[in-house]
């Protein structure tokens, strides 16, 4: 109900095409030039999408919190992050804030599968075929491979810009059908993100803890022998749990939390706990 | 040393600190060794043994698609590198190996340094939104790649201007408990992201479906595809049941309150 009000605003912004345009070709360049370890593509996100979402929040408190939204964690393959913006650009420019937690459920839930199909296209297949022909042919003497891949690649990074195209497109028809039903769908968005994340944590943080204990002939792994024994990936699981209840208290900032992050390695390297 | 000599070293350091900048936005050249060894060849005017080394070191990378792994060298800087000193020094590929490989592994215990600082960046900018200082956040923006530039220009401006020593004298002198360290809080630090990530979404509500990502990725190492369609299949079912008793006329009117439970 409350979103009816809002949703006939007489004043709303139309994205042009000059807009999409604009955000893809920043969001092509930046990509990983920004890229921190807490919430990894998110600044380039935020960076590229500014200048567009500034036309559409006329408020500044609306523009705050929907360029905060983008500055959270954030992290797939740039080809297909071109239409995961240009979709959630769709969302916020029909619904405004109120597509702020929709936008925030898409984008998690769409990275990590995304990123999956092009990861392996972009990064694997393409590299590796490519980089076989080209390497023959330059030990050959022969530098035809190399510019070929490198035209290829300038070729790639207009069809990104039209990607992007494409998910605005798609993106505004699926809200269109879904009307006020944006609520249930960004729970089950979340479903699907929140899935994902439980997914992410098993094989994204990376730690474990190889160290040996001797008793007299026997030997013991920390890892292996007890908890690899309990429950596979239980350190990522633990640390996870410890890293989202410290974030959850003022005290503790994200800097302050990466910080402890490092210390731990550190000290833990220097005793031999971890391996690198 | 001549005038030619200068601007050779000029631009295999610019073509260094470029490459890192479109490996991370463009993709255009990246640090593919056989692109990029074929422009230093022509910076340094002997393609021949610039190819050689390219294409021996491209087919190196092969075995190794580094998705997100931290330990495999920068080949593309190994291969700058490596025709810079084989052609300058004319002592051809196997010192282009000796001295290109452990810059290419200095570059990447740089990417760490550089991740981190651009985490205080990021946080700079986005206080800057919080504070309305939208211009000043925009161009912030920039010191991003000046930062990641350096990551491999540095390493190239050592060399160029002191010789391959100085790397494995580097190498030698920071105490590998250091660099290995930091290799593992690389390793560490995604939890950083992911934790602030979970305090956005509704965890208490549908705690239960991380635990079935977990479990599916942990126990049974499905790839994150497979496990974004299990969630697919959850956020369906959950789709059609929810909006069926949105529409259904009795409960209508009771729908209206429920959607905040939990934000925080």
């Amino acid at each position: 109900m409350r979103m009816m009000i809002t949703m006939n605003d007489v004043d709303k912004y139309k994205v042009t095409k000059k807009d999409r345009r604009r955000v893809a070709v920043r969001y092509n360049f930046m990509a990983c030039n920004l890229f921190n370890y807490e919430s990894q593509m998110g600044p380039a996100v935020a960076w590229s999408m500014a200048p567009v979402l500034r036309k559409i929040y006329k408020d500044d408190d609306e523009y705050k919190a929907a360029v905060n939204n983008h500055f959270n964690y954030y992290n797939s393959t740039t080809v297909m992050s071109s239409m995961i913006l240009g979709a959630t650009l769709a969302m916020e420019e029909r619904d405004g804030i109120q597509a702020k937690d929709a936008v925030q459920s898409l984008k998690t839930s769409l990275m990590g599968p995304l990123a999956g199909v092009g990861d392996t296209l972009v990064w694997v297949l393409w590299p590796t075929i490519m980089g076989s022909i080209s390497g023959y042919m330059a030990l050959q003497g022969n530098p035809l491979g190399a510019i070929v891949w490198l035209i290829a690649n300038i070729a790639f990074w207009f069809l990104k810009l039209k990607l992007f195209d494409v998910g605005y497109t798609s993106g505004t028809k699926l809200i269109t059908s879904l009307g006020n039903k944006l609520t249930i769908f960004t729970e089950a968005a979340s479903i699907m993100g929140l899935s994902v994340v439980g997914g992410l944590i098993a094989t994204v943080v990376k730690i474990s803890a190889p160290v040996k204990f001797q008793f007299g002939k026997v030997t013991l792994n920390l890892q292996t022998g007890i908890f690899d024994k309990i429950m596979p990936a239980l350190l990522p699981a633990l640390l996870t749990f410890l890293i989202f209840k410290l974030l959850g208290n003022k005290k503790w900032t994200p800097t302050r939390v990466i910080l402890l992050v490092i210390a731990i390695s550190l000290v833990g390297t220097f005793l031999g706990i971890f391996k690198a | 040393m001549s005038g030619i000599q200068l601007l050779q070293d000029i631009l295999i350091i610019i073509l260094a600190g470029y490459m890192t900048i479109d490996q991370n936005g463009l993709v255009i050249m990246s640090w593919f060794p056989v692109i990029v060894g074929t422009i230093a060849g022509i910076i340094m005017g002997d393609l021949t043994t610039a190819l050689t080394i390219a294409g021996t070191f491209q087919l190196m990378m092969l075995g190794v698609a580094a998705l997100g792994g931290a330990s495999a060298p920068n080949y593309g800087l190994a291969t700058i590198i490596g025709v810079f000193i084989a052609t300058r020094t004319g002592t051809g590929i196997k010192s282009a190996i000796a001295v290109g490989l452990p810059v290419g592994l200095l570059a990447i215990q740089l990417e760490v340094v550089a991740r981190i600082i651009a985490n205080f960046l990021a946080h700079k900018m986005q206080s800057d939104n919080n504070n309305s200082q939208w211009k000043k956040m925009n161009l912030e923006a920039w010191l991003g790649p000046i930062l990641f530039s350096l990551q491999t220009a540095l390493p190239a401006i050592l060399i160029v201007f002191f010789g391959p020593e100085v790397v494995t004298f580097i190498l030698k002198v920071v105490p590998t408990w250091v660099t290995d360290g930091l290799t593992v809080a690389g390793g560490m630090l995604p939890v950083v992201g992911i934790g602030m990530l979970l305090h956005y979404m509704p965890v208490k509500k549908f705690l239960p479906y991380i635990i079935v990502g977990f479990v599916l990725a942990a126990y049974l190492n499905v790839g994150v595809l497979g496990i974004a369609l299990i969630g697919f299949a959850g956020a369906y079912w959950y789709f059609f049941s929810e909006s069926k008793k949105v529409s259904e006329p009795v409960t209508g009117a009771t729908s209206d309150d429920e959607d905040d439970d939990y934000d925080e």
